[in-house]
């Protein structure tokens, strides 16, 4: 008998997300196994837990998911995982907290075809500024745009704030080769003149872009807006926006809406959850894969 | 359709140990659920709504399974469980917290077959140590031996009184005779090394407990089983697949053997799988503990 696919879902959270476990189920795993309140310090011991019972033949059937909220979180939970692993023994590990890092890949994916298919250029040098930039979605679109070679801003309501996060990026996730710089949201008039590409990444249901400041931005190429609860975040783009012209905007910015974007998500989630399946090796596997996969799926569907 | 088999699985710990939920999955239970955070008060309603609502066909395709970390516990939920069965309306129930049942069955019953080929000997005959003595697979270790008439005695890393308060609580409860003393510095293994002919290793994973120069004073071991697979090693010079390789540190006990964490994994492995497998087999409910596991690995 084969034996079953089983993926164990870690959250510090104290629900998974029934969106992680449906998509779980759906990319082939047979058991879908929650942990709550999983305190970062518990990753080790579970993990080893998992990988001592069952064959290396049968570990390629066992992989981890971390969930949960918080992007260094989730990505420290991702290095214990790492560190727990005694090879052979060893299986897969996904992190992806919040849907944040798929979601930000799906839309960074959507943003670059739409620099290529329209403007025919790409990411490198242009000047992108993450509107509601400090949660997980922003966080982790920055650090991708900014490994691409675009030159990022992170805006939140309190410059030290998004400071900090900025910061933070530069060192846990760009192993310092990044400089994403933090801007007030306060002062977006004056960053919208410079630039090339806007991302709404805020709470749902709250303009972050108005429509006076679309119109007044000379260079604007891509917006791209995750908020798929009226009113959107940036003015002139809806939820099924995918690559149209925006109205209102004078320099022929396309807009792409939140729905676009999870369907890119949605199938980077699958692909990454079926990898883990596939996979001979184990894989490690967060933003940065999210963003590969979503790419290839761009590829693959145009 | 035919009622798919169902393994609810009690652990009174925050999370299910994945360890488990894999064994039972490969053991072919066709669904397993958690249930994290169980109080032993909350034992006899949960076990009650699992046996009224499938007929007594559907309870042949139910069980329970008690995991945990602490042995104290779930020695006290299996009472519980066994308490709320209404027969016909009866699952069969395995426990086995931390593993430490099959874990320790596992590692006595290989330290009896070394023991057997390799000296000639009972566990009656021998004084024993094990050292992690107070964790579960310490304790359960302890019992099982003690309970095949070896004279064994625990031991805490820290606290003489902790070693004690073990040793009477599971002589009370189980009719064995361990005894209980602290370790805390080389000098102290090397003490107990000297006069023992068996040594169990169950400290935590990645932990050397015994180290060559404590070996050195070991005059008359004869098995030596770690149950720890994190490098390091909870002896030092037994390799993890070791089953009974020569104990190379043990200058002064000619003869004496290892056993390797992977060796006792192995056995510990195949044991919990008969047993979950029982659980799916089995045509009358059976309550499966420590003595159960162990009464099963001596005959693998």
């Amino acid at each position: 008998m084969e034996k079953p696919y089983i993926l164990h879902m870690l959250t510090t959270a104290k629900n998974l997300s029934p969106f992680d476990v449906n998509m779980a189920m759906d990319a082939g795993w047979v058991s879908a196994v929650p942990y709550i309140n999983v305190e970062p310090g518990e990753v080790q011991g579970l993990v080893q837990d998992a990988i001592f019972s069952r064959s290396t033949k049968n570990l390629k059937r066992t992989a981890i998911f971390i969930g949960g909220r918080d992007t260094k979180q989730a990505m420290d939970m991702l290095k214990a995982a790492k560190q727990a692993m005694v090879p052979p023994f060893e299986v897969s590990v996904f992190a992806d907290p919040s849907g944040a890092f798929t979601t930000a890949a799906g839309m960074m994916a959507a943003v670059e075809r739409e620099l290529n298919s329209k403007f025919n250029t790409g990411l490198t040098g242009k000047n992108m500024i993450a509107l509601g930039g400090t949660g997980p979605v922003g966080q982790a679109a920055a650090v991708i745009a900014a490994k691409a070679g675009a030159n990022v801003r992170i805006i939140g309501r309190q410059l030290e704030k998004a400071q900090g996060i900025a910061d933070m990026c530069n060192t846990e996730f760009g192993e310092g080769k990044i400089a994403i710089a933090a801007g007030a949201d306060a002062d977006k008039a004056e960053y919208i003149k410079t630039a090339d590409i806007v991302v709404a990444t805020g709470a749902a249901g709250i303009e972050l872009l108005s429509a006076e400041l679309v119109a007044s931005a000379p260079q604007l190429k891509v917006a791209a807006d995750v908020n798929a609860v009226p009113p959107a975040g940036i003015a002139g783009v809806d939820a099924m926006q995918n690559g149209t012209p925006i109205n209102g905007s004078g320099s022929g910015a396309v807009g792409i809406g939140a729905l676009a974007i999870g369907n890119i998500k949605y199938q980077a989630q699958n692909r990454l959850l079926k990898r883990m399946i596939e996979t001979n090796k184990p894989v490690y596997l967060h933003f940065e894969h999210a963003f590969e996969v979503a790419q290839d799926y761009i590829k693959s569907a145009s | 359709m035919e009622k798919r088999s169902i393994l609810h699985m009690l652990d009174p710990n925050p999370h299910n140990s994945p360890f488990d939920i894999n064994m039972a999955m490969d053991a072919g239970f066709d669904v397993m659920m958690p249930y994290s955070n169980v109080k032993l008060e909350s034992v006899h309603g949960l076990v009650q709504d699992a046996i009224f609502s499938r007929g007594p066909g559907g309870v042949k395709k139910t069980a329970i399974f008690i995991g945990g970390r602490n042995l104290g516990v779930a020695v006290d939920m299996m009472e519980a469980a066994k308490k709320a069965m209404v027969p016909p309306f009866e699952v069969s129930v395995f426990a086995d917290p931390s593993g430490a049942y099959t874990t320790a069955a596992a590692l006595v019953a290989c330290v009896e077959k070394q023991l057997k080929e390799k000296h000639g000997k009972e566990l009656k005959d021998c004084h024993g140590v094990v050292f992690g003595g107070t964790g579960s697979v310490g304790i359960a270790t302890g019992i099982i031996a003690s309970l095949a008439g070896a004279d064994i005695t625990l031991t805490d890393h820290l606290s003489v009184d902790t070693a004690l308060a073990v040793a009477n609580e599971y002589n009370g409860r189980f009719g064995c005779t361990l005894k209980g003393t602290y370790a805390s510095s080389d000098a102290d293994k090397a003490r107990l090394v000297t006069h023992a002919d068996i040594i169990f290793c169950t400290a935590k994973a990645g932990i050397q407990v015994l180290n060559k120069d404590i070996l050195d004073d070991a005059k008359q071991l004869l098995v030596a089983g770690d149950v720890n697979a994190v490098p390091p090693l909870g002896i030092e010079g037994i390799k993890r697949s070791d089953m009974g390789a020569p104990l190379i540190h043990a200058i002064n006990s000619p003869g004496a053997v290892g056993i390797g964490a992977l060796a006792v994994g192995n056995v510990k492995y195949q044991l919990q799988n008969l047993l979950l497998k029982e659980l799916l087999e089995t045509d009358k409910p059976v309550y499966l503990d420590f003595r159960d596991a162990f009464a099963k690995a001596r005959k693998m």
